[in-house]
């Protein structure tokens, strides 16, 4: 997204003006061809790891959302809701890679990869396993682990179209462990999360599990290739 | 804006010709903080020092404005100043920016305030030793004016309605005010995280006001914490820097020469030729990380050597020849290592 990409990419047209040396031609080409797809993104950009979002239900128009309170019922664990409100600090996620290291910090975030999404403010994973959700009786989705640290239920991969997740892309969340989908079917708690809606997984694919990226602190790709690049 | 005067932007940001846009970013978020207006009131040039520090970084850190400026000049640049430099300032500092070096906000405990952000920001050693710079985009719900209005600061308050002649009754009733409307809209901008040289795990960059909203008060704050990740060859302790090298039994008996690749990938040449045993330390002053207070003190690497015993077991051939060559005795000595640990 930065002028840099597009200036350069208006520097190479005009430079065709005059008979430039065939050569140099092709040497610009090549030169904006190789560095990393973040150069050649247009849009609101890709979703890279180490990002804060808030994740939007599009069906539902709830953000996904957790809290200091624990399910009632199931597995006892934290709850995990999906919440109206756009400005609620509890609505934030981190993306990570499945494993240490494994997803550094401005590495987008390829279609098919598999994901851990903690909770911000309890550094607990979303998570999910064979509990009955309190209100539809679909799968429950719950908030564990601690300080980031959960197991191997806590990975979700990331389904969508294309190369990369697109911040304006609506992508889904299968549970690796499980395979269902993470879901919003419209149920609402009472007391004493009135208005909150119950998220839980379910198995197949449909318009009930799509979200899309919204507000957050997204980490801008990285230009250098430490990371190594794996499309070229 | 002023008349176009034929100002030296590399001269206003310090920086040389051949500045690299980090070297840029790291002097103007530097100046930015020392001639910032708010902080210099007796001055009466700071407005016009500091437009063209927003001038300067807005030239020079655009590559293709840098090179209208580098071959024309400041005339020579085809469109005037875009942004307000007030922009530029918030993407390195936030909105309200002008509160420095991280002194928290007047709390002023009547106009409430938005939830403050923690991000964790992973870093590599490579970013301590260096520094560096990264982009963020944050995309936030700000409050915005909205025709109507609404209702707010409402509270509980006891009603005395009166029954009949000496009776009354108390009873609870919810009172709210009438305030202009407001509604929530996404915004976006891009916000710059220094990694500064020497920065610590758990230091923060705060970033004023880039928090949560709150309809009815201030944003709160967004700070990144800064995750040091570890390395596959260093270890870090403080400033220092500790690695290990494993070397062959002959290495270790005859000596060796050898490059260590740093951080930044200078070379750091070890040439040894006395024997060097197991457990062996080699400090190399001046070779660790920089100090965050000042960079141009560095710490020390502390290179431990181990040696790699030969796997196959020795013909007799050998054993007789090694027992030859090194004429030593048998020593054999038994005694307590453990000592109490």
């Amino acid at each position: 997204m930065g002028p840099s990409c597009r200036s350069s990419a208006g520097a190479m047209w005009s430079a065709g003006r005059g008979r430039a040396a065939g050569p140099a031609l092709v040497g610009l080409l090549l030169t904006l061809l190789v560095p990393g797809s973040g150069a050649a993104k247009t849009g609101a950009g890709l979703v890279t790891c180490g990002s804060v979002l808030k994740l939007f239900n599009t069906q539902h128009r709830v953000r996904l959302h957790s809290h200091d309170i624990k399910y009632g019922s199931g597995s006892g664990q934290q709850s995990v809701t999906g919440v109206e409100a756009s400005d609620d600090a509890n609505s934030y996620w981190r993306i990570r890679g499945g494993s240490e290291g494994g997803c550094p910090r401005g590495s987008p975030v390829r279609c098919g990869q598999a994901v851990r999404l903690t909770h911000v403010l309890t550094g607990k994973n979303l998570h999910t396993h064979h509990f009955p959700s309190p209100l539809s009786n679909n799968q429950e989705v719950s908030a564990f682990g601690e300080d980031g640290e959960g197991d191997d239920l806590d990975l979700w991969t990331v389904r969508c179209s294309g190369q990369h997740w697109e911040r304006e892309a609506a992508v889904r969340f299968q549970h690796v462990g499980t395979s269902v989908f993470l879901s919003v079917t419209g149920e609402q708690y009472g007391s004493p999360i009135r208005g909150q809606h119950e998220v839980h997984g379910m198995s197949s694919a449909n318009t009930h599990n799509t979200w899309k990226a919204m507000e957050g602190i997204f980490i801008k790709p990285s230009v250098d290739s430490s990371a190594g690049h794996d499309e070229l | 804006m002023g008349p176009v005067s034929r100002r030296d932007f590399y001269k206003i940001l310090g920086v040389p010709r051949s500045a690299s846009i980090k070297d840029i970013k790291k002097a103007y978020r530097k100046l930015a903080l020392q001639l910032h207006p708010d902080r210099n009131p007796d001055d009466p040039r700071a407005q016009e020092k500091f437009q063209d520090l927003g001038a300067a970084y807005e030239v020079l850190s655009d590559s293709e404005k840098r090179k209208q400026y580098d071959t024309y000049g400041e005339e020579g640049l085809k469109d005037g100043h875009q942004s307000s430099h007030g922009d530029i300032f918030s993407h390195f500092f936030g909105d309200f920016g002008f509160m420095f070096g991280g002194t928290p906000r007047q709390q002023d405990r009547n106009i409430p305030r938005g939830s403050d952000i923690i991000v964790d920001l992973e870093v590599t050693l490579e970013e301590v030793y260096a520094g560096n710079f990264v982009e963020v985009v944050r995309n936030k719900p700000v409050a915005r004016q909205a025709p109507g209005k609404r209702k707010c600061n409402c509270r509980q308050e006891m009603r005395t309605t009166q029954l009949g002649p000496g009776r009354f009754q108390m009873t609870q009733e919810v009172v709210c005010d009438e305030c202009p409307n407001v509604k929530l809209v996404n915004e976006e901008r891009t916000l710059e995280v220094e990694i500064e040289p020497g920065v610590r795990d758990g230091m923060e960059y705060p970033f004023i006001g880039e928090g949560e909203p709150h309809v009815d008060g201030e944003p709160g704050d967004l700070r990144f914490r800064i995750k040091v990740v570890k390395h596959p060859i260093f270890e870090r302790r403080g400033d220092d820097l500790y690695t290990n090298v494993t070397i062959s039994l002959v290495e270790s008996l005859v000596g060796f020469d050898m490059d260590i690749t740093h951080l930044d990938g200078h070379k750091v040449h070890i040439s040894r030729d006395k024997i060097t045993r197991p457990g062996a330390k080699l400090w190399k002053k001046g070779e660790g990380l920089p100090n965050f207070d000042n960079n141009n003190i560095k710490g020390s690497l502390i290179i431990t050597f181990d040696v790699d015993f030969p796997k196959e077991q020795l013909t007799e051939e050998a054993r007789e020849g090694i027992k030859q060559l090194l004429k030593q005795g048998s020593v054999q000595k038994v005694y307590n290592g453990l000592q109490g640990y």
